[in-house]
């Protein structure tokens, strides 16, 4: 059972990879998606939302908004929740700002979840933003 | 006559490119003007504009740390322009400051490497940076600058955030500093004037995991407290750049200058997102926008910050 999964994932994967499977996800525009639901790993099962958080955080390394916490970025997440789910792990292990090993990790599930919603998160934000960040500019938008 | 016609013609067509030239500048005037005007009354007196300006801060730290009425030159001080506490600690850093001996391994590098005398033969020049070249319509920083010299004279880039990059520019920036040469603006075309609106952008607009932009810190936040820091402001933030920052210096004293490239890199991944590269043009132009923000302030690097 372990081992089918193990092969469903890869597949998916890899047709995202290849382009084939980014028909599969649906693509609302950016500032309409929904990160909680997109990403909810019990409803959507882990596969499906670790394909969502490769496709979206793509768009957001393209447009340079790509999340970053700590030392890790998403795009770090990512390949540690896929290696996770391709070894069978139970735990995504968090890297430094060097990309090394720490000592913290996280459950795989919370790993992609987190993957996910920073990918969805960044393109939402970045939507936003664009009608929201005069309010911020003395003499335009912000008033005191 | 033919002549007269001749000259009154250059004398319009000189007038409309100076007039037209001027237009471009307007919005980023304004922007500055009102920057510096918040600026100013936010720290006309913080104790008493607290509701206003400082809803969270305590009374105490409002009337013991926070000086009154501050001109809008000091600001190219930082946080120190109006944290007394901090600024007592500067002052005692700048007695000896830790960048001294590597401002004069700056001027030694410079010395030795023909090509960057060749490139810079004029040494005051550190306010006149970033700049938007009409050419390549593109922001010039001066660390894509020095690198793009030595890589047309077959030498190697060097690190665009510390070392040797940092050293030189420390020495660029205390000759302009000495030269009492203040920063140098330009804004002439309108692609300009967009790229400077697209640094305008990336400083206002709310990024990373976080949601933060740099103006939740150094604009609405300048002034406010994050653990025992009080936040500097936008105004004046890249005048004194390259800065030695005790915490780079920590394991060694060469590690602790670092471009304004490198400072600009941290601040956005303390947001919460992958910053953009050193010499993209995205930092470029965000660095252009913040260089106009100070537009006539003296240059005053390098300096120290924590």
């Amino acid at each position: 059972m372990k081992n089918l999964y193990s092969i469903l994932a890869a597949t998916g994967l890899a047709l995202v990879i290849s382009g084939c499977g980014s028909s599969s996800v649906s693509t609302p525009s950016n500032d309409t998606l929904d990160g909680k639901k997109l990403c909810n790993v019990e409803s959507n099962g882990i596969e499906t939302v670790l394909v969502t958080a490769v496709q979206y955080n793509k768009i957001a390394k393209e447009h340079g908004v790509e999340f970053k916490r700590l030392g890790m970025t998403n795009t770090q997440y990512i390949v540690g929740s896929q290696e996770a789910l391709k070894t069978g792990a139970k735990r995504v292990v968090l890297l430094n700002k060097k990309g090394k090993p720490t000592k913290n990790s996280v459950t795989v599930s919370y790993a992609v979840e987190r993957a996910c919603k920073f990918a969805v998160s960044a393109l939402t934000q970045e939507a936003e933003g664009k009608n929201t960040w005069r309010a911020a500019v003395p003499g335009d938008g912000f008033k005191y | 006559m033919l002549l007269n016609i001749v000259k009154s013609t250059a004398l319009v067509a000189f007038t409309s490119c100076v007039l037209h030239a001027g237009e471009f500048n307007v919005q980023a005037e304004k922007d500055r003007i009102a920057l510096g005007d918040y600026m100013v009354a936010k720290f006309k007196d913080a104790e008493k504009n607290k509701d206003k300006f400082f809803p969270y801060s305590t009374d105490d730290e409002l009337k013991n740390n926070i000086k009154k009425d501050i001109p809008l030159e000091d600001f190219s001080m930082g946080n120190y322009a109006f944290s007394i506490q901090g600024q007592f600690s500067y002052n005692e850093i700048k007695d000896m400051p830790p960048y001294e001996e590597l401002i004069e391994q700056g001027e030694e590098i410079y010395n030795d490497n023909k090509a960057l005398q060749k490139c810079f033969p004029d040494v005051t020049i550190a306010g006149e940076y970033p700049y938007f070249d009409e050419t390549k319509k593109e922001v010039v920083s001066l660390t894509g600058a020095i690198n793009e010299c030595l890589v047309s004279a077959g030498q190697k880039k060097w690190n665009e955030k510390k070392g040797k990059m940092a050293f030189v520019q420390s020495y660029f920036a205390y000759s302009t500093t000495e030269a009492e040469k203040k920063v140098d603006m330009k804004i002439t075309s309108a692609d300009a004037a967009a790229a400077y609106e697209r640094g305008k952008e990336f400083y206002y607009t709310q990024r990373g995991y976080l949601k933060l932009s740099c103006a939740t810190c150094h604009v609405q936040g300048a002034g406010k407290r994050v653990r025992n820091e009080s936040l500097s402001q936008l105004v004046g933030q890249t005048t004194h750049f390259p800065v030695y920052r005790l915490k780079w210096g920590k394991d060694k004293v060469e590690n602790g200058l670092g471009t304004l490239e490198r400072r600009m890199a941290g601040c956005v991944k303390d947001q919460g997102q992958v910053p953009p590269k050193t010499n993209s043009k995205e930092m470029k132009e965000l660095l252009y926008f913040m260089a106009y923000m100070s537009n006539g302030m003296n240059v005053d690097g390098p300096d120290v910050r924590k």
